[in-house]
């Protein structure tokens, strides 16, 4: 029952709410009252002086100046022109001259390519004949002198000297590289101070060579990292060693 | 005809003879790869640790395996996967309910002779749970510090970094391993004589065959000879500047580690008693150089994009040195 008024009173409600509404809203048919305005108008112009300066700025210039062609333009029509035969071609010739003049100017056009890719080849250090292979020619490293330079060291009189002292280590050093010095005039090995004294072994072609140095690259090893202590004796075995080494040329 | 004039300073007929047996031993089941023995047996010599990567099947684990069994002492093998923890590896206290106290469990990292499989598939976590063990052996949990026996080696496999499932290990741990041996393919020769040998049933059979040469004392007796070797003062430094070279090279992002100069020169000393000799040359440091750099630097990004190799920037770098002579 209670359920039932509270329905009926919220409709009546709703009701009566729509009917105000309907009580304040103007009727459109209702005719608009039309009101004159008599104020004074008073006119304004722009700021002659204001406008002189926003025209005298750039950010307000909105007129495209044409200009003339750029310096980078004007190379191109006159490094164009260099190759133009349409000159020669509009001479009343035959169709076989104006074929050929066809033929010069795309010649003329390849080769100035071919140039400029030589050009930028050689200015970078391409080495053309290995650009296509996987693997680039090994780098020479540039010869470096430290301590020494074995080219000038007159090695008979520095051994004969060493001897004489007793330094028999130092002697059988002399005489091996005295030995590595011969072996490079002789073109056999290519002389860096960066390579070990393996890499001179193997680079001698001639097996029996090889063994011999081999040899002789062992008895320096003993006495020069090894510290092994030698006597006259001794030395005058290695030095024998040394002495009958032959080097033939390459 | 070096016999005749000089006499041998240090007694190495029992290195030389242990090297011969090993490498004979291996030699019946691993087809080719000398290199890669020859710097494993070094790198034991050395006291270091050894990194073998190489791509799968080319018998990485086989040869490590091998060369365990070539020496008599307690010998554990340990898989590492992604979900391995720390105390898998070191060991982990447990509550004994008797004694109501903790006891330590120790892991199957104590042992002589280490091999620790597909090293890189463990997560970060777990590498660092080596740091200690490789560098100072020892491990220290709970407050305790356990000392390893001697001798103790971790020989490590891995698949190159490329490889799906992999990661690349801490630049910490790949400095404590003295060498990084890559195992290449064989040739076709040595893929045949595999194959023949695996046709004929002889791998297995000479699997079963092997014993050991050395005993762990032996190991620790023959270390000290080696590392006793003599090295000249000059090839000393051509090391230094060597390594030295290597951290100012433009190429180089990261260079070798002072950790680097002492693996050549040890490792170096071991190639030598290998080779006969009592003394260095500046052909063993030359030799072991690029085993013991090559996982130690890091190349720059352009000089990994031009596909450069880290061997061939320590050949760039040991063209740059003069060899003392």
């Amino acid at each position: 029952m209670l359920r039932h008024l509270s329905f009926f009173l919220i409709f009546s409600l709703g009701l009566l709410t729509n009917c105000f509404a309907a009580k304040n809203t103007p009727h459109p048919r209702q005719k608009a009252v039309l009101k004159s305005d008599s104020s004074t108008i008073v006119v304004r112009n722009f700021d002659k002086a204001a406008l002189k300066s926003y025209s005298s700025q750039n950010d307000f210039k909105y007129d495209e100046v044409e200009s003339g062609p750029s310096l980078w333009t004007r190379f191109w029509h006159w490094f164009w022109h260099l190759f133009d035969f349409s000159k020669l071609k509009n001479y009343k010739t035959g169709g076989w001259l104006a074929l050929f003049l066809t033929f010069l100017e795309y010649l003329a056009i390849g080769v100035c390519v071919a140039a400029l890719v030589f050009f930028i080849i050689k200015l970078i250090g391409v080495d053309m004949a290995n650009i296509f292979r996987r693997k680039a020619s090994p780098v020479i490293l540039p010869y470096t002198e430290t301590l020494e330079n074995i080219h000038e060291i007159d090695f008979d009189e520095q051994i004969e000297k060493a001897v004489s002292l007793h330094n028999y280590r130092l002697a059988v050093r002399l005489l091996y590289l005295k030995c590595l010095k011969q072996l490079s005039e002789a073109a056999l090995i290519q002389w860096q101070p960066e390579k070990s004294n393996n890499a001179y072994i193997n680079e001698l072609n001639n097996a029996d060579q090889r063994m011999v140095f081999k040899l002789l690259t062992r008895q320096f090893e003993y006495v020069w990292y090894g510290e092994f202590i030698i006597d006259g004796a001794i030395f005058t075995n290695i030095n024998g060693s040394f002495q009958n080494f032959k080097i033939l040329p390459a | 005809m070096e016999d005749e004039l000089f006499e041998q300073r240090t007694d190495l007929s029992k290195l030389s003879n242990a090297v011969e047996q090993i490498k004979a031993t291996l030699a019946k089941i691993i087809v080719g790869q000398h290199e890669s023995i020859d710097l494993l047996i070094a790198g034991i010599l050395a006291d270091g640790h050894i990194l073998i990567e190489g791509v799968p099947g080319v018998a990485k684990t086989l040869t490590a395996k091998l060369i365990a069994r070539s020496i008599k002492s307690q010998y554990s093998r340990i898989q590492f996967t992604p979900d391995l923890m720390p105390s898998d590896i070191l060991g982990t206290s447990v509550f004994n309910p008797k004694t109501t106290e903790f006891e330590f469990k120790h892991g199957p990292v104590f042992g002589n002779i280490i091999l620790i499989d597909e090293i890189n598939r463990a997560p970060a976590k777990t590498q660092s749970a080596l740091f200690e063990v490789m560098e100072e052996r020892q491990v220290t949990i709970d407050g305790q510090t356990y000392k390893m026996q001697e001798p103790f080696t971790v020989l490590a496999t891995q698949n190159p970094v490329e490889h799906e499932g992999t990661y690349r290990l801490p630049e910490a741990q790949l400095d404590r391993f003295i060498f990084k041996i890559e195992v290449k393919y064989p040739s076709l020769d040595e893929e045949i004589t595999i194959l023949t040998q695996q046709h004929q049933h002889k791998t297995a059979e000479q699997l079963l065959d092997i014993q050991p040469v050395l005993s762990g004392e032996d190991i620790v007796a023959i270390r000290q000879q080696v590392l006793g070797l003599h090295v000249e003062e000059k090839l000393l430094v051509y090391v230094a500047k060597l390594i030295h070279e290597s951290r100012n090279n433009k190429s180089l992002y990261l260079g070798g580690s002072p950790r680097a100069s002492l693996a050549i020169v040890n490792a170096a000393k071991a190639i030598a008693a290998i080779r006969g000799r009592d003394f260095v040359t500046p052909d063993d440091i030359i030799y072991v150089a690029a085993p013991v750099l090559r996982h130690r630097i890091m190349l720059t990004p352009d000089k990994e994009m031009e596909g450069a190799s880290p061997d061939d920037i320590i050949a760039q770098l040991i063209q740059k040195i003069e060899v003392p002579r």
